[in-house]
C-alpha cells in the first residue's frame, strides 16, 4: 500500500490554497453564482469533508480544483506552485479527481486494463505502470490476484465503485478529491469503502470528501469546508463546542450523530466520538 | 382476503442470467405498511416493479394486488389504477412543464372534469407544502421538492397501494427529511405502503419488514426482531442505527443494554439520561 501512495508524485504533497476563486455559468436567461469569491488553506495530508445542500457549489469547487474547470476569478494553488509558475499545468494534472458514481466511466475489458489507463497515459515506463496499477489495486481491496483479470462489469457495485477509485490513485496524485463517493453503496459496499479512505488517511494521504453523510464525515476527516449557495461559510477543524453545532443547522445540515448524542448526555462536544467503538468506550 | 399476495414467485431478467426472483412469498393485507429491505441484487426493486404492474415475461408462481393478476396484462393494466409507484431519482417522474401541471396530468388522463381536477390539485398542493411551488418550472426545484412534486402526482389519482423504492437516496439530508415528513402526512389514509430501502433509519415507521437475500424472503417480522438478529443483518450486510451499534458495543465491553435501542432517544433512556 505504500507503494501506491508515497515515492515521487505521492499523496504526501498537496497543500491546497483557493484564493477568492468565483465561477458563475448561464442556465438559460439567468446566470448561476456556483461559487463566490471561495478562500481557503488545506494543508498537505489533512482529510477535509466537503459538506454543503445540494447546489450549493460542492462538484463545481471540485471540478475548479481539479482545473476541469476555470475560475473567473481568484486563484488556485498547489503547494505554493501559483498560475505564472512553468510548473503549474504539470502539478494542477497531480489532483485526482473521482467523479459521482465514477463506475459509469469504466470502459476496458479487464480491471487491470481500466486501472493501467490512466498511468499508461502519463507516458510512464511499463513496469512503473504495472506496478502503480498492481499498488493501487491491492490499496482498495481488490488484490490483483483475484481481480486483474475480472471484466469491470462482473464485478459488485461497491467493488465497480473501488475499481474506479483504483483508476485514480495509480497517478499517484498529490491531493485526491472524491464528490459523493458513497452515494448508491449499499451497507456493505459503503464500510469497503469506509475503510479504503480510512486506510488512506492513516497513511497521510489528503483528501477532500464531498457529501451529504454528515457522519462518514465525521468518521473520516478532521477538518470541514462547508459551502452555502456558492458561499464558503465555515473551514479548518471541527469547532462542535465552539459553535461548529450551530454552523451546521444555520445552513441546514444535522450534527453527527455523536455530536448529538454527546450533547443528550450532558458531556463536552469537543470529546464527541468518532464511532460506536469510541463511545462505548467513552461511555463504559 | 389480503391486498397483495405472491407466492412462489420466480422470474430472471434473461435466460442465461441468474434469477432476480426466486421463490418469493409475501402477503400484504390492507392498511399495512411493510418496509422491503435487503443487499443489492436481492430482488427489491424487481418487487417494487411487479407490483407497480410491469410486465415480467416468462414470470411464474403467482401474484395478485388488489384483486388483479399481475402475471396477465389486463390485470396488470387493472392494477395501475390502484397502485402508484415512485422511485428514486427526482429528475425522471415530473412530467409537466410546471408543479400544477404535473400534478394535474394523472387526472387528465382519467378524464375527469376540470373543476374536479382543480380541486384535487388544490388539495394536493396544500398537502404536500407546494402551493408557493404551483407554477415553478420542474428543472427549478431542488431534489425533495421535486420529490415531493412526484409523490403528490402519484396520490392525486386516489390509491389503495403506494410503493416507494428507495425515494431518499438521492437526496441530501434536508430532501430527505421533507419527503419523509411528507410520507407520514399519508398515514391513517388508508393507504397500504410497500417501502424498499437501504437506509435502516427508515425502517423504523414500519409496521413489518420483509428481508430480501437473492429473491426470496428470508425475515418477516417486526422491526425490533430484525435489528435483535445479528447474523441476520451481518449476512445481509444490513447497517444497523447508529444507536444499535453504540449498545452493541458496550455489550462488547460487558455493558448489557436491554432491549436493544434503536433511536436516540432509546440509547439515552437505557443510559440513565444525562450524566
Amino acid at each position: 500500500m505504500r507503494d501506491a501512495l508515497s515515492g515521487e508524485g505521492g499523496i504526501a504533497g498537496g497543500a491546497l490554497t483557493c484564493e477568492g476563486v468565483t465561477f458563475s455559468y448561464d442556465e438559460g436567461r439567468s446566470r448561476v453564482q456556483a461559487l463566490d469569491s471561495v478562500t481557503f488553506d488545506q494543508p498537505a495530508g489533512c482529510a477535509t469533508a466537503l459538506l454543503g445542500p445540494t447546489g450549493s457549489g460542492k462538484s463545481t469547487l471540485l471540478q475548479v480544483v481539479r482545473g476541469l474547470l476555470d475560475q473567473q476569478a481568484g486563484s488556485v494553488s498547489l503547494d505554493g506552485v501559483t498560475a505564472d509558475d512553468p510548473r503549474y499545468e504539470a502539478v494542477r494534472r497531480q489532483v485526482g479527481l473521482v467523479f459521482q458514481m465514477p463506475e459509469l466511466q469504466l470502459f476496458a475489458a479487464s480491471a487491470f486494463e481500466d486501472v493501467s489507463f490512466g498511468p499508461r497515459q502519463l507516458g510512464w515506463p511499463p513496469l512503473q505502470v504495472e506496478r502503480a496499477a498492481n499498488a493501487a489495486l491491492a490499496s482498495v481491496g481488490l488484490p490483483v490476484e483475484r481481480f486483474a483479470r475480472r471484466h469491470p462489469h462482473s464485478l459488485s457495485g461497491g467493488e465497480q465503485r473501488r475499481l474506479a477509485l483504483a483508476g485514480v490513485l495509480a497517478m499517484r496524485p498529490r491531493l485526491l478529491l472524491l464528490d459523493e463517493p458513497f452515494v448508491g453503496l449499499d451497507p456493505r459496499a459503503r464500510r469497503e469503502l469506509v475503510a479504503v479512505l480510512a486506510t488512506l488517511r492513516a497513511e497521510g494521504a489528503g483528501f477532500i470528501l464531498a457529501t451529504h453523510d454528515i457522519d462518514l464525515a465525521w468518521q473520516l476527516c478532521d477538518s470541514r469546508l462547508l459551502l452555502d449557495d456558492g458561499r464558503l461559510v465555515g473551514a479548518g477543524p471541527w469547532a462542535f463546542g465552539e459553535g461548529g453545532e450551530d454552523e451546521l443547522v444555520a445552513h441546514r445540515l444535522c450534527p453527527p450523530f455523536f455530536v448529538a448524542l454527546w450533547e443528550r448526555l450532558g458531556r463536552p462536544l469537543a470529546e464527541a466520538p468518532r464511532s460506536a467503538a469510541e463511545a462505548a468506550e467513552a461511555l463504559a | 382476503m389480503p391486498l397483495i399476495a405472491i407466492k412462489d414467485l420466480r422470474y430472471a431478467y434473461s435466460e442465461a442470467g441468474p434469477p432476480a426472483l426466486d421463490g418469493l412469498d409475501l402477503i400484504v393485507d390492507e392498511g399495512e405498511w411493510v418496509c422491503i429491505v435487503g443487499p443489492n441484487g436481492s430482488g427489491k426493486s424487481t418487487l417494487a416493479l411487479l407490483l407497480a404492474g410491469l410486465a415480467m415475461p416468462g414470470a411464474a408462481g403467482m401474484a395478485q394486488a388488489c384483486g388483479h393478476d399481475l402475471l396477465t396484462a389486463s390485470g396488470r393494466l387493472a392494477v395501475r389504477r390502484d397502485v402508484g409507484i415512485l422511485f428514486q431519482n427526482p429528475d425522471n417522474q415530473i412530467v409537466g412543464s410546471t408543479v400544477e401541471e404535473d400534478l394535474a396530468f394523472g387526472l387528465e388522463n382519467l378524464a375527469l372534469p376540470a373543476a374536479e381536477i382543480r380541486v384535487r390539485v388544490d388539495e394536493m398542493l396544500a398537502s404536500f407544502d407546494l402551493v408557493e411551488l404551483a407554477r415553478r418550472e420542474p428543472h427549478l426545484l431542488s431534489g425533495g421538492q421535486k420529490q415531493r412534486t412526484a409523490l403528490a402526482g402519484v396520490v392525486a389519482i386516489p390509491r389503495r397501494v403506494l410503493i416507494l423504492d428507495e425515494p431518499t437516496a438521492m437526496l441530501d439530508p434536508a430532501g430527505q427529511s421533507e419527503v419523509l415528513a411528507a410520507l407520514e402526512s399519508l398515514r391513517g389514509h388508508g393507504l397500504t405502503v410497500v417501502y424498499v430501502t437501504q437506509e435502516m433509519d427508515e425502517v423504523q415507521a414500519a409496521d413489518r419488514v420483509v428481508a430480501l437475500e437473492e429473491g426470496q424472503a428470508v425475515f418477516d417480522g417486526s422491526v425490533a426482531a430484525l435489528f435483535a438478529d445479528a447474523a441476520l443483518l451481518q449476512r445481509l450486510s444490513l447497517g444497523l442505527p447508529q444507536a444499535a451499534c453504540v449498545a452493541l458495543a458496550l455489550r462488547e465491553r460487558g455493558h448489557h443494554v436491554e432491549p436493544l435501542p434503536l433511536t436516540m432517544d432509546e440509547l439515552v433512556e437505557s443510559l440513565g439520561g444525562a450524566r
